[in-house]
């Protein structure tokens, strides 16, 4: 059963990367915070109720409807569509993530499945994930998708810590948590206030600072 | 103690928040950093047995980092109290200006005090999310770009942390906690493989935090477009804080024995931050951005000492006080430069010493104890990291480190020495004639006394200090 829903959470990053709408991607934020909470669901046998409840909270609460609502309300505010001219064609990206995705399922078969700590598909799929997104920061142009990308990150990072058998001490996960949602928070305000100053969210503004030629 | 230390400051950001005065809130800035001064030094050298509360606690290591944290806070608020008079914006924003400095100053000491790795993380992060704001204060353009890269590249670099946490974790087996005095406890039968990983990713995590090259691109502009009392704030104490993280998981790394492997990697990342600064230094153009410089090229050398170990360890302590007293105390003085000539380019500031004899002096006062030039306190922790190398036998990484600091020292030095001397146009002159007035005197004493105190710590340490040092470098 898990292991449908993580492989489903790891075609949800192809889909990233094929798309260029950028209200696509909120929801498969939203689609990605529900399949975590089903994921944690499934191995939560040997949990107890407050860290259920917890993880309830984290994964449909904050991370499938206060994130992707607020993401939403800065698209509306900042006019910005799509994201059209990314680096490098939507058809190489599918390709590049798909090759990404498989190379973290074999590796994460041939060597983690020595180590009895964690599980080797949450770890290949996680590991995909964080390199995925990475990846796609690099090459998209506007600066909401980078933030998009950033959560997807720690989605990534969210279901490997699912992947180790034990786990995070509560004071961990709670300060993780608000941590991530601050910074969505700030990085939402920023936008905003790119928008403002540029009129426009293109990556390319944000590179007047540099060494050799100042302009003060 | 601790609780007071910790508690007060979110009384005080209520306080701020609710009465929006521009002096209640500088004051309780002040205030704060009077208390924070008072209680650290009564952590570290008072008789009281309550060091400790749950998750917090002062330990040998720390208590250096708290006390040069709890000394530049002080300093940077008595400049503050000055700086905050001429910002030219309403009530309302320096009452946010006030209750974010208490918020990075309160996440720093929680990050320096924390006695696990899991708090330290949520703290550090903390630290990044509250001087993003501060960053972006002058709501320029160009603050609004280093803001933004700062947020970004420091919350992917923690997340990276982050999942080397949870490498840690797997590698721990059967101990699950993140109290560093549990980790080391178990540290030697942790699975060494998983360990290795994860030392790299909270190597990379945290060293993104500290400016370690090739990490380190937020630096130079947070530290150039952040308002200059933030700027001392920046490279003073939050690159340290992470600095101490680092070193706690360093020592991780050396009960379960794979020293040689971290000290390997600490020790590139080390002579990295020191090529890069030398490399952007020799051809700079924004005065800000080159002490930025500098304070990479500082980080890369408290990272070569901890690779070296052994009397190094003695060495990076003291040129981690060195380095934060005299770098505090350049960028609070590059204030006064700005406020006077209302430019960060190089080539639109000269004759600094007939503009304004004290910024003047101080300015290359601040450039002296940067560049280890004796009795500064740099010039001993230098000299042993040199020192450590010839005896390790080390001779062409002691070649290059000397090489390097060399071609820093010029490239600073040639900017300073151009903007402190040198013609005063009449122009700028006029300029200056309505500027100065607003330079108050409480923005010349902090750099006064921290560049004393750097002078006077190369010559002669008091024992009380001396011991705190041993026991800090004893205990990386």
């Amino acid at each position: 059963m898990a292991t449908g829903f993580i492989i489903l959470f790891g075609l949800t990053m192809l889909y990233l990367a094929a798309t260029s709408r950028i209200i696509a991607h909120i929801r498969i934020l939203i689609v990605q915070g529900v399949l975590l909470f089903l994921i944690s669901c499934c191995g939560a046998e040997h949990t107890n109720l407050f860290n259920l409840i917890f993880l309830a909270v984290e994964t449909l609460i904050v991370k499938s409807i206060v994130i992707p609502w607020f993401l939403y309300k800065v698209l509306k505010q900042t006019h910005s569509n799509r994201d059209v001219a990314a680096n490098i064609p939507h058809f190489y990206c599918l390709v590049i993530s798909s090759i990404v995705l498989l190379a973290g399922f074999l590796v994460s078969n041939y060597f983690i499945s020595s180590v009895k700590m964690i599980a080797p598909i949450y770890f290949g799929v996680s590991a995909a994930t964080i390199i995925i997104s990475l990846w796609l920061i690099t090459i998209k142009h506007k600066i909401i998708s980078n933030v998009i990308e950033f959560i997807t990150m720690e989605n990534g990072i969210f279901l490997l810590s699912l992947s180790v058998a034990k786990e995070m001490p509560m004071l961990v996960n709670l300060g993780v948590l608000l941590d991530v949602f601050i910074a969505v928070y700030i990085l939402g305000l920023f936008v905003n206030e790119i928008n403002k100053e540029f009129n426009d969210l293109e990556v390319s503004h944000l590179s007047d600072l540099k060494d050799y030629e100042y302009n003060d | 103690m601790i609780n007071t230390i910790l508690i007060f400051p979110i009384v005080a950001c209520i306080l701020v928040l609710l009465i929006k005065n521009r002096t209640f809130n500088t004051w309780m800035v002040n205030i704060y950093a009077l208390l924070h001064f008072i209680f650290s030094i009564m952590l570290v050298w008072g008789k009281d047995s309550c060091l400790s509360i749950p998750y917090f606690a002062v330990d040998h290591t720390n208590s250096i980092f708290l006390l040069v944290l709890s000394l530049v806070y002080l300093m940077v608020a008595i400049y503050n109290t000055g700086y905050v008079k001429n910002i030219d914006v309403p009530d309302r924003r320096i009452s946010h200006y006030s209750f974010m400095i208490l918020i990075f100053v309160l996440s720093m000491t929680g990050t320096i005090l924390s006695t696990d790795l899991g708090i330290s993380w949520v703290l550090v992060e903390a630290t990044t999310l509250s001087s993003a704001y501060l960053i972006y204060f002058n709501k320029t353009k160009h603050s609004i770009e280093a803001a933004w890269k700062y947020v970004f590249i420091c919350s992917i670099g923690i997340a990276m942390a982050f999942v080397g946490i949870i490498l840690l974790n797997v590698s721990s087996g059967d101990v699950n906690s993140l109290n560093f005095a549990q980790l080391y406890q178990h540290a030697a039968s942790f699975d060494v493989s998983f360990l290795k990983l994860a030392f790299i990713f909270m190597l990379f995590g945290f060293g993104a935090k500290m400016g370690l090259a090739p990490v380190h691109f937020w630096l130079p502009d947070a530290h150039s477009e952040a308002p200059s009392p933030i700027s001392a704030l920046l490279s003073a104490a939050l690159l340290n804080s992470a600095f101490l993280v680092i070193v706690r998981v360093f020592k991780i790394m050396e009960i379960a024995d794979c020293t040689s492997y971290a000290r390997l990697i600490l020790m590139i990342m080390g002579f990295l931050s020191l090529f890069v600064a030398t490399v952007f230094i020799y051809h700079i153009k924004n005065y800000k951005r080159m002490l930025a410089y500098s304070s990479i090229e500082n980080m890369g050398i408290l990272a070569i000492g901890l690779a070296l170990g052994g009397v190094a360890y003695y060495a990076v302590v003291l040129h981690l006080i060195g380095h934060s007293l005299a770098k505090a105390s350049f960028f609070l003085t590059s204030g006064n430069v700005l406020e006077l000539f209302d430019s960060k380019r190089v080539k639109s500031v000269s004759g600094l010493v007939s503009a304004d004899g004290k910024s003047g002096w101080l300015w290359i006062a601040s450039f002296l104890a940067i560049c280890a030039f004796p009795t500064s306190l740099l010039f001993i922790s230098e000299f042993l990291i040199i020192k450590t190398m010839i005896a390790d036998k080390h001779y062409i990484l002691c070649a290059v480190f000397a090489l390097l600091l060399m071609i820093i020292l010029f490239g600073i030095g040639r900017v300073v020495i151009k903007m402190a001397f040198g013609e005063l146009s009449e122009d700028k002159a006029k300029l200056i004639q309505n500027t100065k007035n607003k330079v108050s005197i409480w923005m010349y004493v902090p750099q006064f006394i921290m560049l004393i105190l750097v002078f006077v710590l190369g010559i002669y340490i008091p024992e009380c200090i001396n011991q705190v040092i041993k026991l800090a470098a004893g205990a990386f």
